[in-house]
């Protein structure tokens, strides 16, 4: 059963899960938690409101299983909610003080294993050459800093791209706006992110 | 392809959105465009150097999201419970064993259905005759005269024969009729109604009908038929008393022959009595039953009418008669016997007084009122 549902689609597993079967739903859990969660990350930029706003994605799936079309596109439909969620937060969270990257992620800076967001995503990648793993630090340092200052339509759009690896027309469907402004966005988003990681030539020939 | 085309295809190129000609069509342009080729490039390098790091999710939230759904599913709104199993049956329902076996049980079923009523399948039948059916090809045959038969009625009574049609019910059988204005041979006739009737019902012939002992002796259990059958035998014999009494029994009783009966009654009692008795009779009769057999009554009342020398209410009958299709033509003509009688009444009365006035005239005046008298007698 395991193996079948490992070969289905995103869709059958979520027909599976309208007709009551329970191991559908983990199964796409499994597959796209860790998705959302950097998307609504990224779009957050606060861990712990991150994960509520995941928990909160796949809540409203469970809760408007019964509405998913089985012509629909599941991805879509599941990165729309996170989408409305994450905008719903951002709201909240303006009329807040934002949590920034030097904040301690669970709220106890005075905890010895408190860790900043910053070296949760520069975690070197131990199969990697230690010069390589101290440039990439640096360099994953400076895609984070680089994605975080992109307008907020490009830094979704780049996301969407990136993170959940939609196509532009699914991008154009959840955003609402046309395929051409998608790529556009895109487009300035890449020219940004080049333009920020200007200094790593030697690193990105090293990984070619 | 140009540059401004590459352009709007750049970033389908980089994340493999192109169908494989547009791709090629690419590669090539930017082997050759140097402009091209670095937008490309370079592109591609940010991408691959700017891959976004993903970070991995927090322990325990995928637990906690499993945590939840299954609490959400024990507080989902029954509506959507059963909307869930109605969904899960559907989808059982939907499979295709399951749709072969619903479509293999109809076509068992419908087999059933056909092949249950088969005629061959009941071993006993139970068929009851009821009643004789009638024959189309009815022949009605015309015996000698009998020295010894009666006179038969008049015009249109003769007519009344009854052959019993599926219902049971006396049948007027107009091929018989006579012509009222053109008397025919009405005694052979007249005998070729039991004849017929007789012949319909099992083949008895005239012959054969039971005298009156056997007629009375069989009356208490008579059934109508036999009782009809046995006045009808009096009647053709001459015993009009016995016929008239016994045709009132039958007509009292009431049953498939009682209007024949009654109007037979009425003629018997005409042999008996005379016209002056008869003729209410047949007003009755004529009352009781609208039809066939109520226009034989009032024609056999007019010609009665006619031998009392009542000709106002015999003309009054007749008219009434035109109404009726199979009397239109014969009572038209009797209206203008009777017009021609009346004048011919009123021209002799007129020449009888005119010889009256002259004495020279007289013995010749005489014998015009006797030719003027009514042929018909009442008996």
């Amino acid at each position: 059963m395991a193996a079948v549902q490992g070969d289905a689609t995103d869709e059958m597993l979520m027909v599976r899960y309208q007709r009551g079967e329970r191991k559908a739903f983990v199964e796409l859990v499994r597959r796209h938690n860790r998705s959302i969660y950097n998307f609504v990350l990224r779009q957050l930029r606060v861990p712990s409101v991150a994960e509520d706003v995941t928990q909160d994605v796949f809540m409203r799936l469970v809760q408007n299983a019964a509405e998913f079309k089985h012509e629909a596109r599941f991805l879509t439909w599941l990165y729309t909610i996170a989408r409305n969620l994450c905008i719903d937060q951002l709201r909240k969270l303006s009329h807040r003080r934002h949590a920034s990257l030097d904040q301690p992620q669970h709220g106890a800076g005075d905890q010895p294993d408190a860790q900043l967001l910053g070296d949760t995503i520069s975690d070197p990648d131990p199969h990697v050459s230690a010069e390589l793993n101290a440039l990439s630090s640096e360099v994953r340092s400076s895609i984070v800093k680089a994605v975080d200052s992109l307008p907020d339509d490009q830094r979704e759009v780049f996301l969407l791209r990136e993170v959940a690896n939609l196509p532009f027309r699914d991008i154009a469907e959840i955003t609402g706006v046309g395929e051409n402004t998608v790529k556009s966005r895109m487009r300035y988003a890449l020219d940004r992110l080049k333009e920020a990681l200007s200094d790593f030539e030697e690193y990105a020939r090293a990984l070619r | 392809m140009d540059c401004e085309k590459f352009d709007r295809i750049v970033l389908d190129l980089l994340y493999d959105e192109l169908d494989e000609l547009t791709t090629a069509a690419a590669k090539r342009h930017m082997e050759h465009c140097a402009r091209c080729r670095s937008i490309g490039s370079g592109l591609r390098a940010t991408r691959e150097v700017g891959a976004l790091p993903l970070v991995e999710p927090p322990e325990g939230l995928e637990l906690r999201i499993l945590q939840a759904e299954e609490q959400a599913a024990q507080l989902l709104p029954l509506g959507k419970r059963l909307g869930r199993g109605l969904s899960l049956l559907a989808g059982y329902a939907m499979r295709p064993q399951v749709s072969m076996a619903a479509v293999l049980m109809l076509v068992i079923g419908s087999s059933l259905f056909f092949l249950r009523a088969q005629p061959g399948d009941r071993e006993h039948v139970l068929v009851t005759e009821r009643g004789v059916p009638e024959n189309d090809t009815e022949v009605v045959t015309v015996l000698p005269k009998r020295a010894d038969a009666p006179e038969p009625p008049r015009a249109g009574a003769h007519a009344v024969t009854s052959s019993r049609g599926e219902d049971g019910a006396p049948r007027r059988d107009r091929a018989a009729e006579p012509k009222a204005a053109a008397p025919a041979p009405a005694p052979e006739r007249f005998a070729a109604a039991p004849q017929a009737e007789t012949g319909l019902r099992g083949g008895s012939s005239l012959g054969a009908i039971a005298d009156d002992k056997e007629a009375e002796g069989s009356e208490a259990n008579a059934d109508p038929d036999s009782s009809y059958d046995a006045a009808m035998a009096a009647y053709r014999d001459g015993r009009y008393s016995e016929a008239q009494r016994r045709f009132d029994e039958i007509a009292s009783q009431g049953g498939p022959h009682a209007a024949n009966a009654a109007l037979y009654g009425a003629q018997a009692l005409r042999r008996v009595s005379g016209c002056p008795a008869a003729a209410r009779r047949f007003e009755e009769v004529h009352t009781r039953y609208p039809g066939s057999v109520g226009s034989d009554a009032a024609w056999q009342a007019a010609d009665c009418y006619r031998s009392l020398g009542e000709l106002a209410r015999a003309r009054q009958n007749y008219e009434q008669l035109s109404a009726d299709p199979s009397y239109k033509t014969r009572a038209k003509e009797a209206i203008a016997e009777l017009d021609q009688r009346v004048a011919d009444q009123e021209l002799a009365a007129r020449r009888a007084s005119a010889a009256a006035a002259s004495p020279a005239a007289a013995p010749a005046a005489k014998g015009k009122p006797a030719a003027a008298k009514p042929a018909a007698s009442s008996k």
